[in-house]
């Protein structure tokens, strides 16, 4: 243990590219922005099969597969892809070793909640409150957005909290293939049998993901109206343990 | 680029029955485990709802530890035994499991409870009896969740364990340590197939724990 | 009561389940009511292959061999094998001796040299295990050794006119080098291109994956890196027409490979570590470094199991 004080406290692991804040800047771009990706590919399509009831089973589907794939091994299995596309694509080599094969697998691995947050929050609108607003004229746009958006919020918000949970916790293994991040501390603790380097880079990617955590649901909790609240506090933990 | 010798496949099967054997005993003790303590800890929180928020907090402080940290982190402790393993994959089922059996039973409609109550069930038949086959759906999407996670993180194992654990992901370590794609891709695409299976034998014991169910699950 | 009669077959279906994963657990978890030998290795094939050499040649001899192969990277394997989780594990004597000595902050560790000569690696290696506390016997060395290797693309040979890692140290800042997360602490990798090459640490250029492996050679392949360490009996490096940079300044030090065994396995052995070296040491007098090249080609490139290219070529000692 004092091996990770020292860790801590020695100013080199502070400073530099190889610093604590500039891993913690790397991890959270990857998460961010695979969630972001994910959420581009999974929210229309989430909102699609909530709001008119079809495609049920491709979106189960998707999202099981998304889960099945050991994300470790759709990493190294993307690894000789991303390196034989850059000629093809045009991008550097090294994009395609650091950072697309985690990146993809972590794309992967977020759509799952979030296209389950997308349609189990949409689908638990009340019946009632779209049939109105068909009634009232609403085109079915202006009900996606105008009605079933606002109220299935919180819902959407969960969903994003498990994908960034997972993604922030599973990222680590992109040091395995030359990938930054905070699993760098990890990879390098176990290869350099520095214990300190290890459990700090633990104890940092666990204070990453909870502070992340806490923020949304903070966030979440604020985007509920109160009456709201109570209700959806079920469908919250449902659809964010992902539930079809 | 990438080549496949299906005939080193055909020749081992023997092999990849083996490695998918112990994938599943790897999958199935953290289950049952993982199973046991979650739900010891629902009915908890059925009589003390205070207890769920710290519940949650610790199970999911415990989910974000990476499965790699918690691997190398166990070996001096529990060394190179299926322990190391084991440990790490229940903790990791915990919070899936404890929050879908929560929402699960939490999800019974409280004019049932009552009128069980009326009926004269006691607080411990009414909870094994009603409260418990009515929240099976929703414990049963937490199971299907977390089986096909655990599934995942079993090969994760193989990185650390080498060639004592880690079912079809010592394919993966295997392949990457000799260069050969087939061996990498046979436990990577063998992982996600077993997944399948598995999701599909657990929809297909849900259906045959709730028949009442069956209509709507297919509906919805 | 339909509801009970449910729950009943879905609580014996858990159960018969868990009762399936403890029962084959158990048989994963071996009993140990005999004396047996537990032999280590690390993920690379090739301690692999030596592990498994050692294994089938002590079950010949009446032992019984517990298998703990492909433990992961040096530190995981020596932890395992100090801690007395193994009995027996093949090490290099170079890159062992290194991994006790270099940098150490024990002055008596520190000063036992790491030289390019393996017979004088492995009575250090002996020595430094003595001064660390290790309670262990260092066998006879292989003839042949495989070391660590600076392997660049033949194009890249060509254009920037490098054949030895000193020509590197001059064009070191236009090249991406492939380097394991260890190097860093490790005066035998990072000590001998910053001490010995001059080239600047950290490189310009650098990414880190796990050495002597598919990922560092597919790395090198698909032109993300283009200085490679990789360990020179690989077939990868043939098969590809690489060029491996000549090691002008005798930095790395010789990799015999010999297997290390615990004294307090030898203590309950009757005969004690004569009885072991009699066995192994014609084993590791036969593996010269044509032997390890050889039998890498069967196993990397052929994807031959190792058990069965370890057992063939015992079978043909004995003719």
């Amino acid at each position: 243990m004092e091996q990770l004080l020292e860790f801590f406290t020695d100013p080199a692991s502070w400073s530099g590219d190889t610093g604590i804040p500039n891993r913690l800047i790397e991890h959270l771009a990857i998460a961010f922005l695979a969630v972001l990706t994910a959420s581009a590919i999974a929210l229309p399509l989430g909102f699609y099969i909530g709001h008119t009831g079809r495609l049920q089973m491709l979106g189960i589907n998707i999202a099981n597969i998304g889960r099945a794939v050991p994300s470790y091994a759709m990493m190294v299995m993307l690894l000789p892809v991303m390196l034989g596309l850059a000629p093809v694509l045009g991008y550097d080599p090294r994009l395609g070793l650091r950072f697309l094969p985690i990146f993809l697998a972590m794309v992967l691995l977020a759509i799952p909640p979030i296209l389950v947050a997308a349609y189990a929050g949409i689908q638990e609108v009340d019946r009632d409150l779209t049939e109105s607003s068909r009634g009232m004229g609403l085109t079915e746009r202006q009900i996606l957005t105008g009605v079933e958006l606002p109220l299935a919020l919180p819902v959407l918000v969960g969903g994003f909290r498990v994908a960034l949970l997972q993604v922030i916790a599973t990222a680590t293994i992109g040091a395995y293939l030359a990938g930054g991040g905070l699993g760098r501390y990890i990879i390098d603790g176990i290869a350099r049998r520095d214990d300190g380097m290890l459990y700090g880079g633990v104890v940092l990617v666990a204070v990453l993901a909870i502070g992340t955590d806490v923020l949304l649901s903070w966030l979440q909790r604020r985007l509920t109206p109160r009456g709201v609240r109570i209700a959806t506090e079920l469908e919250t933990e449902r659809a964010g343990a992902a539930a079809p | 680029m990438i080549e496949i010798r299906w005939d080193w496949i055909a020749n081992h099967l023997d092999d990849v029955a083996e490695k998918t054997w112990q994938h599943l005993q790897l999958l199935v003790i953290p289950m049952v485990a993982g199973f046991i303590i979650a739900f010891a800890l629902a009915v908890l929180a059925l009589r003390r709802p205070g207890s769920v928020g710290p519940v949650t907090a610790v199970t999911g402080l415990l989910y974000t530890i990476p499965s790699l940290a918690a691997f190398a982190v166990l070996i001096p402790i529990t060394g190179l035994s299926l322990m190391t393993a084991i440990i790490p994959l229940t903790t990791y089922t915990l919070l899936i499991l404890y929050v879908n059996t929560v929402a699960g039973l939490r999800s019974v409609p409280p004019e049932v409870n009552e009128a069980a109550d009326a009926m004269g069930y006691t607080r411990s038949s009414r909870l094994w009896h009603v409260q418990l086959p009515l929240a099976i759906p929703l414990i049963m999407a937490g199971v299907r969740v977390a089986a096909v996670t655990t599934i995942g993180l079993v090969t994760v194992a193989a990185i650390i364990g080498g060639n004592r654990f880690g079912g079809l992901g010592q394919f993966i370590t295997e392949g990457l340590q000799t260069d050969f794609d087939t061996k990498i891709y046979l436990g990577a695409v063998g992982s996600v197939i077993l997944a399948f299976v598995v999701d599909g034998a657990l929809v297909a014991l849900q259906r045959a724990l709730t028949p009442w169910t069956r209509a709507r699950t297919e509906g919805s | 009561m339909r509801n009970s009669r449910r729950l009943a077959l879905g609580a014996s279906l858990l159960a018969s389940l868990a009762i399936a994963g403890v029962a084959g657990g158990g048989a994963l978890v071996s009993a140990q009511d005999q004396p047996t030998v537990r032999i280590g290795s690390d993920g690379f094939y090739e301690s692999q292959l030596m592990a498994e050499m050692y294994a089938q040649a002590l079950e010949a001899n009446g032992f019984e061999v517990e298998r703990q192969l492909g433990i992961g990277a040096r530190p995981a394997r020596v932890e395992a094998f100090e801690s007395g989780q193994i009995d027996l594990t093949p090490e290099y004597v170079g890159s062992g001796l290194g991994f006790y000595v270099v940098g150490s902050e024990d002055e008596e560790l520190a000063a036992i040299e790491v030289s390019g000569d393996g017979e004088t690696n492995r009575v250090n290696l002996q020595a430094a295990l003595d001064v660390a506390g290790v309670g262990a016997t260092v066998l006879a060395i292989t003839a042949g050794e495989d070391t660590n290797a600076a392997v660049v693309r033949a194009d890249t040979a060509e254009e920037l006119g490098v054949s030895s890692i000193s020509d590197l140290a001059g064009v070191a800042d236009q090249v991406t080098f492939g380097l394991p997360p260890e190097c860093e602490v490790n005066a035998l990798c990072r000590g001998a291109l910053e001490d010995g090459y001059g080239i600047a640490w950290p490189p310009a250029q650098l990414e880190l994956l796990p050495p002597c492996g598919a990922e560092m050679a597919g790395a090198l392949e698909g032109n993300a890196i283009d200085v490679a360490w990789l360990c020179s009996t690989q077939p990868v490096i043939a098969q590809n027409g690489w060029v491996v940079l000549e090691d002008d300044l005798d930095t790395q030090p010789a990799e015999n490979l010999a297997p290390i065994v615990r004294n307090d396995f030898l203590e309950g052995v009757d005969g004690g570590a004569d009885a072991i070296a009699a066995i192994l040491d014609p084993i590791s007098a036969a593996v010269t470094t044509d032997v390890l090249t050889e039998l890498g080609v069967r196993i990397a490139v052929d994807q031959e199991s190792i058990d069965d290219v370890a057992g063939e070529f015992l079978a043909s000692l004995e003719s």
